[in-house]
């Protein structure tokens, strides 16, 4: 198939009326007609009926416009991405995390976008899924990564990035400090730090090991976690991507081995600008076990 | 053995199989029958540039290769594709040679993540393998089409997930052709063919790359 054909198509699939679309993509109506007529064919059915005046997509013209809208955006992006790397445009990009995610493992993307576009300004929002979920669809946010267990709407795209393991924090001088591996056992008789927003490990070792632990409810980020870690009220069951700072040790947490899934999830169908289509190329190009380890 | 003959003699003990020869023809027909060639970028025309992800988290740009001299522009379907496999040990194999006529290497295919890394490395591919994400430059040179029913079912029955692999459900596919870039990004050479079995050989990228005007 041909760019512009389906071009014309998307076009004709918000007009609905063959002269306007015709108009709105600079051609003639008959050139425009026999390019819809060469996709039909190629796509095996008709795409649109007319009545009368009226023209209306068909299921196959409905099924097939996600795909073909995505694939155009696909096109233009990787156009204007080179275009940006020309002129280089102040570009930003809006970036959700979600609860207990850290920003490391996309650091390689953003870099490599920012080596392009060196006016990129980048700006993180660290929310539910639910509240970036809207945020995305306000427009607020350019894409967000999310646990892949959250529910999402059925207008967000999404693709699976990395799976994560859970590690426990410790004070240095803590017992369990040293210890290349540890077991939920060993967790007997600690204080569990239990953050809304910090991964929801520390409240799955409980059903996955079948021990019972002390835990003590905390709002707020894994940062503030971690100053608790700090200030000795307890210890954190974090994700493994998160930086750690001194003098708190992360531990390899044995058995239960518990993982999550992450994932990138942005509006479908909406255009994006060089930047975000750039990230999120980059993103889903290099997904899988080693992403954005270096 | 050259690649052509390796291609033809995979395709032979391939289309034993009664269902992989429906598939196949239905996708080789219809694609001729729908005049699919005429929409694939020509001889003379400028390829558009892009940018695409490579297998290393970089972004690489047709433009800043053109500027080290031709390129040429492989489309291939996946490592999933027995003939794409020979395809890229013979363009490996090729490659020291396209080097020393001055001109760079890349191969586009619509795989992201843990499968386009696989395509690299299982052939040890020293050229950028780039994710052509959602089919978006594919779209651009004309060679994207749609799995066609006996197709997809096939690539189903053996397990072949395009939505994991494309991470979309859309089920395109680009035809594998080649596009020789002279420096001025301009098509000197193309290879393009509905038959997915019959690919540019090295011989004839080879020849179309001496026959591009030495830099003035």
């Amino acid at each position: 198939m041909e760019l512009t054909q389906v071009r014309y198509f998307v076009a004709l699939s918000r007009t609905l009326n063959f002269t306007r679309a015709a108009e709105v993509c600079n051609v003639s109506q008959p050139a425009l007609t026999r390019a819809i007529q060469r996709l039909e064919e190629e796509l095996g059915g008709a795409l649109l009926f007319r009545e009368r005046n009226l023209t209306q997509m068909t299921e196959l013209g409905r099924s097939m416009l996600p795909h073909l809208e995505t694939m155009l955006n696909a096109a233009e992006s990787a156009a204007s991405l080179a275009e940006a790397r020309r002129r280089q445009p102040p570009s930003t990009l809006k970036i959700g995390l979600g609860p207990g995610i850290a920003a490391g493992a996309i650091a390689f993307a953003i870099r490599e976008v920012a080596s392009i576009l060196p006016d990129l300004a980048v700006r993180f929002e660290e929310a539910g899924p639910a509240a970036l979920a809207e945020q995305m669809l306000a427009d607020m946010l350019d894409c967000a990564l999310l646990p892949a267990d959250c529910e999402l709407p059925e207008r967000l795209n999404h693709w699976p990035l990395y799976e994560e393991r859970a590690i426990v924090v410790v004070p240095s001088a803590h017992p369990l400090a040293g210890r290349q591996s540890i077991t939920a056992a060993d967790l007997l008789g600690e204080t569990l730090l239990l953050g809304e927003r910090c991964g929801g490990f520390a409240g799955r070792i409980g059903p996955e090991s079948g021990l019972q632990f002390r835990l003590r409810r905390c709002g707020g980020s894994w940062a503030h976690l971690l100053d608790l870690v700090g200030a000795g009220l307890g210890v954190a069951i974090l994700s493994e991507r998160l930086a750690i700072p001194a003098p708190l040790i992360a531990c390899r947490l044995g058995e239960p081995d518990m993982t999550r899934g992450i994932e990138l999830a942005a509006v479908a169908g909406r255009p994006q600008g060089p930047a975000v289509s750039g990230f999120i190329k980059l993103c889903r190009a290099r997904r899988g076990k080693a992403f954005g380890l270096s | 053995m050259d690649l052509q003959a390796r291609l033809d003699a995979e395709r032979a003990r391939r289309l034993e199989n009664e269902t992989v020869r429906a598939a196949y023809e239905e996708t080789v027909t219809t694609l001729r029958r729908n005049g699919f060639l005429p929409s694939v970028l020509a001889e003379e025309t400028l390829f558009p540039d892009f940018v695409l992800p490579n297998t290393e988290g970089r972004l690489v740009s047709l433009s800043s290769l053109l500027a080290r001299g031709p390129v040429i522009v492989q489309f291939f379907r996946g490592e999933w594709c027995p003939y794409c496999r020979i395809m890229l040990d013979a363009l490996v194999e090729a490659l020291p040679e396209i080097e020393a006529l001055g001109a760079s290497l890349i191969a586009l295919t619509p795989d992201t993540g843990p499968w386009v890394q696989e395509a690299k490395t299982t052939h040890g591919a020293r050229f950028d393998v780039l994710s052509d994400v959602d089919c978006g430059v594919g779209l651009a040179a004309g060679v994207v089409f749609r799995v066609l029913p006996l197709y997809l079912a096939r690539l189903q029955a053996v397990g072949i997930d395009f939505p994991d692999r494309h991470g979309n459900d859309a089920w395109f596919l680009p035809m594998p052709a080649l596009f020789l870039l002279d420096r001025d990004g301009r098509i000197a050479w193309r290879f393009a063919d509905p038959d997915f079995t019959r690919r540019a050989t090295p011989e004839q990228i080879l020849a179309a790359l001496r026959a591009l005007d030495p830099p003035g």
